[in-house]
């Protein structure tokens, strides 16, 4: 029988940022050895050699035996996009709450004061969420949300639409408007490494039209973004994503969040979530 | 205030369900009535206001973890209780 836990692809390294001593790591609650190994890398647990590939910057790692490919981002390969390797933040939280919060459009006002969203825009209008059973991905679609700051390379407030994706358990891919290119999206993802059930390292990644802003910019401006999330939520209660909604209200602006708990539960993937209502 | 019937489809056979519906309902400050069970089907009228209602769909989507709710359908009653 497969676990649907270890049998995920995970990042494990930041391929531009590992060195010829490698790097130290855990996975799972396991500890990972991502190294060179005669100009290839290689990641091993406990002696055994892991499923692994490099892609979108980063080093990916099963632990189990993956069931599937790697997500698809075909943005990534469109030329004209600069693709940026944010780098690596690290949150007392679980890999699902990461998840879950990068989902979350109601925060943005109050977490993320006039950048993301201000006062009194507040408003969540109605949106579209599927499960899309032929791809088994969660899709949020017709997201509009005004922001006073969407991007680095915005000049002043706009309305910015968006689109979630959650193509597994623990990546969100989120493509919104472009304020240099109308008809195309920034796309801009949040890949977690599990630790355990309660600690996570965060790998934003970005594939961007912007020719104009420097790549220093582009990282701090994600970086400030994810800190101010941070603090958020290495503060929730509780720890674990609930996939039972006890002690939660979910309403109909947390529909993204509602149907990513759905997907979760039927697909069996409990790692760092909280089954029963305390 | 605002009426609907709500009929929820899925696997629900676990006892855990019609307790947790009814805590969940309690919790939204919601009133409810189950009016037919079974494992795979349960039909209730749910009354309050209509942004709880809203809540009540999506916290009962998720339920407890033993039960899966698969689909909610909602029905607007008028105050005859027809659809």
């Amino acid at each position: 029988m497969t676990d649907p836990i270890r049998d995920e692809w995970y990042p494990v390294a930041l391929v531009s940022q590992l060195g010829p001593e490698g790097r130290d790591t855990r996975l799972l609650g396991e500890p990972v050895r991502v190294a060179w190994h005669g100009g290839a890398i290689t990641v091993t647990s406990g002696g055994r050699s892991l499923p692994s590939q490099q892609r979108y910057g980063h080093v990916w790692a099963c632990p189990g035996t993956p069931q599937r490919p790697l997500f698809d981002i075909p943005e990534a390969d469109q030329p004209g996009r600069r693709l940026v390797d944010v780098g690596l933040v690290r949150v007392k939280c679980s890999p699902l709450r990461a998840v879950e919060n990068f989902l979350d459009i109601a925060h943005f006002p109050f977490v993320h004061t006039d950048i993301l969203g201000a006062e009194p825009h507040t408003e969540v209008g109605r949106y579209d969420v599927a499960i899309r059973e032929e791809v088994d991905e969660v899709w949020a679609t017709k997201v509009h949300f005004y922001q006073p700051q969407a991007a680095k390379s915005a000049a002043g407030g706009i309305t910015t639409e968006y689109m979630y994706r959650v193509p597994a358990p623990t990546v969100s891919i989120l493509y919104k408007t472009c304020p240099p290119r109308p008809g195309e999206w920034d796309v801009i993802t949040l890949f977690v490494q599990p630790l355990d059930e309660e600690l996570c390292e965060v790998w934003p990644w970005m594939a961007l039209f912007d020719d104009d802003t420097p790549m220093t910019d582009l990282i701090h401006f994600q970086q400030t973004i994810f800190l101010q999330d941070r603090s958020i939520l290495e503060n929730q209660l509780p720890h674990r994503l609930p996939l039972d909604p006890g002690l939660e209200i979910p309403t109909r602006a947390d529909l993204t969040s509602v149907a990513y708990r759905r997907w979760l539960k039927r697909r069996g993937y409990t790692y760092g979530a909280q089954l029963v209502a305390a | 205030m605002p009426v609907e019937r709500f009929i929820i489809r899925g696997d629900l056979a676990a006892a855990t369900f019609l307790p947790w519906v009814a805590r969940h309902l309690l919790r939204l400050g919601l009133r409810g009535e189950t009016q037919r069970s079974d494992a795979l089907c349960v039909e209730m009228l749910v009354e309050g206001p209509a942004d709880l209602i809203d809540a009540m769909e999506m916290g009962v989507s998720l339920g407890p973890i033993e039960a899966w709710v698969e689909t909610i359908e909602r029905l607007p009653l008028n105050r005859c209780g027809s659809a």
